[in-house]
């Protein structure tokens, strides 16, 4: 009897069914042991082909940037309307000159810089002059065709700045490196490495929230006057077409 | 007519040096500075002429050198003493045509011109007075020093030769 029934086991391991249900029970097992992970890498590898690419990514980045731009403008808008009321200098973007640099000399001992745009096109001395960065400098002397721009940079320039931060003033003096000294009107600055450094808001001659630069370094105990050295965010070496505000962006 | 050349390659030199005073090109710089070119100019004028026509000529020279500029430092100071030392250098030497002698006087006059700038804005602006070492001076110096003491033997003895032959 017993020798019947193994022979009849054995005989089980010659059948093709068996191996077939044993395959299929142990491929079952695998699958529920690992959770399907086979069956989700085939899936993720089939997908592959039409998951969403850069392409996509970047229509939702523009997207993206749209709506920035959208709420930049309410913004300025809002921000405009605000400064009206409290009779604030204002800053208009839509009034600005586009001007190529001719002539550039932005490490000698006169820091400055020629572009191709003068009174013929309403530019007119002491207008601001930015750049991709922030601001660079200011409007020297005019000719009908050309300007001549002091920078930032040049030693004894001097321009009103903030850090918004702190709401701590400060005069941006240029010391001839491409790191001018903010030199705060109060005792204590408060300023920290990386703060950002702009025109004041409050300013009377200057567009408000022009970025200046980044302080680099502070000197609290410095006297008569505690002072930063601000790295500028618009380097003058490197760019060959600036902005000019017209009237200093004020309306 | 190889007098009117002369004076042809003189006119040229002038329009050629006063253009890259404006335009400063790139290929004519070290580490973004230009040549000191009221020095060339000045520097074989002054060999060749009389006290006086080079301290005129100084004076003229650095007006038109200071309008292309922002501040209200002048090289006319510097020009103008340079103008005398060497007007009188050249009146007594025979060998001024030397090459490596005409850049070295360059080099020397740059180095005053510079110092001369230097110490001007140091007065006019009371901020530069709090730091007695500026590195941007240093560096302006040293480099206008080198770019003018190499472009000098060329620019300045060709302008010598063509005055002395005028």
């Amino acid at each position: 009897m017993i020798k019947s029934r193994v022979r009849i086991g054995f005989h089980l391991l010659l059948k093709r069914r068996f191996w077939s249900i044993l395959l299929f029970g142990s491929l079952l097992f695998l699958i529920r042991w690992t959770k399907g992970a086979g069956y989700l890498d085939l899936y993720s590898v089939l997908l592959k082909p039409i998951l969403p690419g850069t392409a996509q990514r970047e229509w939702i980045k523009e997207g993206e940037n749209i709506e920035r731009n959208i709420r930049l403008k309410l913004l300025e808008k809002d921000n405009s309307r605000l400064r009206r009321a409290l009779s604030l200098k204002n800053f208009n973007p839509d009034q600005r000159i586009s001007a190529a640099v001719i002539s550039r000399s932005s490490r000698n001992w006169w820091q400055q810089l020629e572009i191709n745009k003068g009174t013929n096109d309403g530019v007119l001395k002491g207008q601001t002059v930015i750049g991709p960065g922030g601001l660079i400098g200011l409007v020297d002397s005019t000719t009908p065709l050309t300007a001549r721009v002091r920078l930032l940079t040049d030693p004894g320039h001097q321009v009103g700045a903030w850090i918004d931060r702190t709401k701590r003033h400060g005069i941006l003096t240029g010391m001839g490196t491409n790191r001018p000294k903010l030199i705060f009107l109060n005792k204590n600055s408060l300023a920290e490495i990386g703060d950002a450094v702009t025109t004041s808001p409050a300013s009377t001659l200057l567009p408000p929230n022009l970025t200046i630069g980044i302080v680099q370094f502070v000197d609290e105990k410095a006297l008569p006057s505690p002072y930063a050295i601000v790295q500028l965010t618009a380097s003058p070496d490197a760019i060959d077409w600036v902005q000019i505000l017209k009237n200093n962006g004020q309306k | 007519m190889a007098k009117n050349n002369k004076k042809l390659l003189i006119f040229f030199a002038f329009i050629l040096l006063s253009s890259f005073i404006i335009i400063s090109p790139d290929w004519l710089k070290i580490n973004g500075i230009t040549p000191s070119w009221p020095v060339i100019l000045m520097l074989p004028f002054s060999l060749i002429n009389s006290r006086l026509k080079s301290s005129i000529a100084s004076i003229i020279l650095g007006i038109f050198i200071d309008s292309f500029t922002i501040s209200d430092v002048s090289y006319i100071p510097s020009l103008l003493l340079l103008s005398l030392i060497w007007s009188t250098y050249g009146l007594h030497n025979k060998k001024i045509e030397s090459f490596l002698n005409i850049g070295l006087m360059a080099i020397f006059g740059t180095a005053f011109v510079g110092f001369s700038i230097w110490l001007q804005k140091i007065i006019l602006y009371s901020v530069l007075r709090n730091y007695w070492f500026h590195s941007w001076s240093i560096y302006v110096l040293i480099s206008e020093v080198i770019i003018t003491g190499l472009v000098a033997p060329f620019f300045s003895s060709w302008l010598l030769l063509a005055y002395k032959k005028n």
